[in-house]
């Protein structure tokens, strides 16, 4: 699984043309219909070194909703703030905490 | 063109849709359009509220809170957050609060003007794609019109060759015809020439045996034989003249 490479299941003959937020490998039971009994062997059907893949058809997916559209508006920005928001706050937390402005909190 | 997720974007039936079978690939038996359909560009985003937050969210937490639980999830979760000061309101947190309001405004009042602009601008683009598909297939028409016209002058030009060609053939008999009598002519002059010289060979052979023939005999008279033969003749003469 090289970068720039398409995933190893798709077949352009069969899938027509390559969407990068599709899974194109074997379909699992979706995470929120398993049932408690499975859950260990659903864990144990995951594949490290699928993440990757995982994050890139998230990203596409978002973008395919958000930002591609024709007629976007600001959501897209909006969000990118917000979410750089969260990080780079949970990054800095520790920084923070001696900012606070009350020792004692209820 | 882009994947559109299963059913909640709703695409304008378009030109943007056109289907195109130019491609092996899209006309491979093991084609599965029902499972992997060709993806589209959706025209409209995922819905937000509050400028961020997916739609989906309100709508997967509505069955069980209601339509006011996700408001209601998030005040209590800022008012955690903010009063145990795991987010810290600090000097930076103010700054955020000015540039926030700042930016809500400017979306806010420029946000549509600044839409609707670049929107006619994509639709002015899109309009010269389509124009320039709709100028070639007339292109094409047309040259094909003329093609068919060529066509047909071609053939008119096979006409112009045959009848060039038999033209020419003309041409060619009449200058074998005129050359046969030609030749026809020059042999009747020698022949006639040839005749003319054997007729001139007689004539002066004869003439000449003649004058060849009267010398001799005028010669061999003798003076003797010429008297003789006029007293002769007078004697004649005489016998004849009582007669008359």
């Amino acid at each position: 699984m090289g970068f720039g490479e398409y995933p190893p299941e798709y077949n352009a003959k069969i899938h027509g043309p390559y969407d990068p937020a599709r899974y194109y490998g074997k379909a699992d039971i979706p995470f929120g219909q398993v049932k408690l009994g499975e859950l260990g062997s659903w864990v144990g059907r995951r594949n490290m070194s699928g993440i990757p893949g995982a994050v890139s058809r998230a990203f596409w997916r978002w973008n395919h909703k958000y930002m591609l559209p024709k007629k976007t508006g600001f959501a897209p920005f909006a969000q990118l703030m917000v979410g750089c928001m969260i990080v780079f706050y949970s990054i800095n937390y520790g920084k923070m905490v001696h900012h606070r402005n009350h020792k004692y909190h209820w | 063109m882009t994947v559109s997720p299963e059913g909640l974007q709703e695409v304008r039936p378009l030109v943007l849709v056109r289907p195109t079978s130019t491609s092996a690939v899209q006309r491979a038996e093991q084609r599965d359009e029902a499972n992997f359909p060709r993806p589209v560009r959706p025209v409209e985003p995922g819905k937000v509220r509050l400028g961020f937050v997916p739609e989906e969210w309100f709508q997967f937490l509505y069955p069980k809170t209601g339509v006011t639980g996700p408001y209601v999830l998030g005040l209590g979760l800022t008012t955690f957050l903010c009063s145990k000061e795991i987010y810290v309101m600090e000097h930076e947190y103010y700054t955020g609060i000015s540039i926030l309001l700042m930016v809500v405004y400017a979306v806010k009042k420029f946000g549509p003007v600044i839409g609707q602009t670049l929107d006619k601008k994509i639709e002015d683009i899109e309009q010269s794609w389509r124009d320039y598909r709709e100028g070639s297939i007339i292109q094409v028409k047309e040259s094909m019109e003329k093609e068919k016209e060529a066509q047909l002058s071609a053939k008119g030009q096979d006409m112009l060759f045959d009848a060039k060609r038999e033209n020419v053939a003309l041409q060619l008999e009449a200058a074998y015809r005129e050359r046969l009598a030609r030749v026809h002519s020059e042999v009747k002059k020698r022949l006639d020439y040839q005749l003319e010289v054997a007729n001139v060979k007689t004539r002066l052979q004869q003439k000449h045996m003649v004058d060849w023939i009267v010398k001799n005999v005028k010669g061999s008279i003798t003076p003797a034989q010429e008297a003789a033969t006029l007293k002769q003749c007078m004697a004649d003469l005489k016998a004849l003249a009582p007669k008359a």
